[in-house]
């Protein structure tokens, strides 16, 4: 049983090999030349600022939770997608349905407020 | 054909559309000025208008209930169209007693919260589509015939009662909320990985192709029934979870205290109800295998055990608490126990099937009821908390005593009171399958539970209020009311004749093979 | 890839999950060690649909994916109610019910 794995590590091997040689061959002999500016964390090509730790606002997790429930529907709608024509009018009778439960329910997030960034 | 499907599930189909429509009319609806929160800090439209809404949500769910009797009286099984729903949705007898039973413990909840939100100015109209929405869950939940419509339901109602918890936004209550959602959530993984391991071990997901597949497996002692019992054992963890028998009641005390008391009232009927409703078509179609339902190799031991022990160790608790909800939230745990002693019996008696949804009912319109008159004791501020605080109500609103009088003494299982028959058939069918043992823990159980029931009784006639103290205002409310009349209603009739309710209730069984 | 490394693979997957739940005294942890439990079902479910045919595991595993969602966003947003009336997240600090 264990035959089956062996290309599966000479895989980890070799990545290991090439990733480790990249690495410290650029360490050995590329040129050193540090200024302060490359010294700095890289971020986006912006200057970094404040701590990798900051706190964010609530209101982002309040956003984000939205974001993922609605976002999560999709996982009905790909097979669906996939299957329109056999499944014809009753699927697309079907999908209306559960896509109106959906518009009611981003309604009522909307006039509820939920999607308003000041508050 | 789609008539019969439309009329059969009408019940479902009405409250899963009074809810879409309730939830627009919270949000869109005009506020009431008069009824908002001095310091509600969110000042919606569903805001001040607890009390209509409430009365919107309760008619839905009281047509909920007339429809599931409309239902009955045609006969799910004259209506043809129904078969395809199958193996998704089983709507026989057994699915429509229970579809009865849930939503009229809802719509009871929902006129107790018309009274209660707009007394304590709770500004939380979404109580109401959240009930919905949960009962919708429970009833599909009672009729659900295969895993995944099972855990779809499961969900559908659980998710809604977390919410309900977390309803007040005090830290107790958020709190309540956050503690038996993470416990109910591992709860329900522990179930879907029994439920994986059994479309593992028998390649079928509806419950009557696993239970013909475990038959088939039989006496072997190959990996497959050893994943069949991995699978029974987590399933039964999941469900003894959501009906609270100990030792899984941890979180019960605590999410019925934190939770507002229409929502408490709504956790203590609606899931016990679903919840017992799916274990019966579980556990009697997909491990309905004679092996599984023998006394040696099966769950009706592990049943029994949880049985004696919700009993015991609920009674003897519930005793010692000086809070009176806290006391009802034991007394529920209890009850549990009662009815898992007649989910223990079906394993012999054919009867026992119906003695459980008997028993629900009463239970169902029994609990409601003490927890609407114990809502009634209690005003904003002066809110009905320990035994002390009921002490001399009976002289300062004698109808409020009463009525939770009248609850208790069904709830402790006197006649002639619904209670009393539940109980009895319950022991009834015990006896019928030889469970001797257990009928004799079960009586000396009813027995140590009347006292603390008794003492509420005491405090309220007996006893006056210590000098100084703060005295329970009882509040007044014509939804709280008129809930606690319907419930009285039906206590006393379910007491006084119960053989009709009794006759239907022993044609409804799951049907298994 | 025979069944067995697959079931074990989801078998570990679910044990640590468990472990995860009864350790951690962060709510946002327990709750993480919920999502690892339901992901091992969802490899079993996979699994087993792929060495059995058909097509009903798969299915099976897309709903409870959306179920988990819908579980893990309902947990946030009481995670957040209840940071926004005591500031803190850990369960054994929510004292105030015990008893």
């Amino acid at each position: 049983m264990l035959e089956t794995y062996l290309p599966m590590l000479f895989i980890f091997v070799i990545a290991l090999t090439i990733g480790a040689v990249m690495f410290f061959g650029g360490q050995l002999i590329g040129p050193k030349n540090p200024t302060p500016e490359k010294m700095m964390p890289f971020e986006c090509g912006n200057d970094s600022q404040g701590t990798a730790g900051v706190r964010l606002n609530v209101k982002f997790y309040l956003t984000a939770i939205l974001f993922v429930v609605f976002d999560i529907e999709v996982v009905f709608i790909y097979p669906w997608a996939a299957l329109f024509k056999s499944l014809g009018w009753t699927g697309f009778a079907t999908m209306l349905a559960f896509i109106a439960a959906l518009l009611i329910a981003l309604a009522y997030c909307w006039k509820k407020g939920a999607l308003e960034w000041e508050s | 054909m789609t008539f019969d499907v439309v009329y059969g599930l009408s019940p479902l189909l009405v409250v899963a559309l009074g809810a879409l429509l309730l939830m627009l009319a919270e949000a869109f609806g005009k506020p009431n000025p008069q009824g908002l929160a001095p310091t509600g800090e969110v000042s919606d439209a569903g805001a001040g208008r607890a009390g209509e809404l409430g009365m919107g949500a309760a008619v839905v769910l009281f047509v909920g209930a007339a429809l599931s009797l409309g239902v009955w009286l045609a006969g799910p099984d004259n209506l043809v169209g129904l078969e395809l729903t199958r193996p998704y949705l089983i709507w026989d007898r057994f699915t429509v007693f229970v579809c009865f039973t849930l939503c009229l413990g809802g719509g009871l909840s929902c006129l107790l919260a018309g009274g209660y939100l707009t007394e304590h100015e709770i500004d939380r109209a979404e109580f109401f589509p959240l009930v919905l929405f949960s009962t919708v869950g429970a009833m599909a939940l009672a009729a659900a015939g295969e895993l995944l419509t099972l855990f779809v339901a499961l969900e559908t109602m659980s998710l809604g009662v977390y919410a309900l918890v977390g309803l007040r936004r005090t830290p107790r209550s958020s709190e309540a909320a956050l503690k038996y959602f993470l416990l109910g959530s591992f709860a329900a993984a522990l179930m879907l990985f029994g439920a994986a391991l059994l479309y593992g071990a028998t390649g079928r997901t509806d419950l009557a192709g696993i239970g013909q597949a475990i038959a088939a497996i039989g006496q072997g002692e190959g990996p497959g029934a050893a994943q069949v019992l991995i699978a029974l054992v987590l399933v039964v963890v999941g469900l003894a979870f959501k009906v609270s028998a100990v030792p899984f009641h941890m979180w019960t005390p605590d999410a019925y205290e934190g939770a507002p008391t229409p929502a408490t009232s709504y956790m203590a009927v609606a899931v016990k109800t679903a919840a017992f409703a799916v274990m019966v078509r579980v556990l009697l179609i997909a491990f309905g295998d004679e092996r599984l339902t023998s006394w040696a190799s099966g769950w009706p031991p592990v049943l029994a055990t949880l049985a004696v022990a919700s009993m015991t160790v609920a009674n003897l608790v519930a005793g010692r608490q000086s809070s009176v909800k806290r006391m009802l939230a034991y007394s529920s745990i209890a009850h549990a126990g009662y009815a898992l002693v007649a989910v223990v019996a079906t394993i012999r008696s054919p009867a026992a099937e119906g003695s459980i949804l008997f028993y629900l009912l009463t239970y169902t319109v029994s609990t409601a009821g003490a927890f609407g008159a114990l809502i009634l004791c209690g005003s904003r501020g002066k809110e009905a908390v320990s035994y002390e605080d009921l002490a001399g109500i009976a002289k300062r609103h004698p109808a409020a005593a009463m009525a939770f009088s009248l609850f208790l003494l069904s709830l402790a299982g006197v006649p002639p009171t619904a209670g009393f028959f539940g109980k009895l058939y319950v022991f009834q069918a015990a006896i019928d399958a030889e469970l001797y043992v257990l009928t004799v823990v079960g009586l000396l159980n009813s027995l140590v539970g009347a006292y603390y029931y008794l003492r509420v009784i005491v405090f309220m006639y007996m006893r006056e209020p210590a000098p100084g103290a703060t005295l329970a205002v009882p509040m007044r409310s014509g939804y709280v009311a008129s809930a606690l009349v319907i419930a009285a209603v039906l206590v006393i009739a379910l007491g006084v004749l119960p053989n009709v309710t009794l006759e239907w209730a022993a044609i409804a069984t799951v049907g298994r093979s | 890839m025979p069944l067995t490394s697959v079931l074990l693979l989801s078998m570990a997957l679910f044990c640590i999950g468990v472990f995860g739940v009864l350790s951690r005294r962060n709510a946002i942890g327990i709750l993480l060690g919920v999502e690892l439990m339901a992901n091992a079902v969802n490899i079993n479910l996979v699994a087993f649909s792929r060495f059995q045919g058909g097509v009903v595991g798969q299915v099976f595993a897309v709903f409870a994916i959306a179920l988990t969602v819908a579980e893990v966003v309902v947990g946030l947003a009481l995670v957040i109610l209840l940071y926004r009336s005591r500031k803190d997240v850990r369960v054994d600090e929510a004292n105030a019910l015990s008893g």
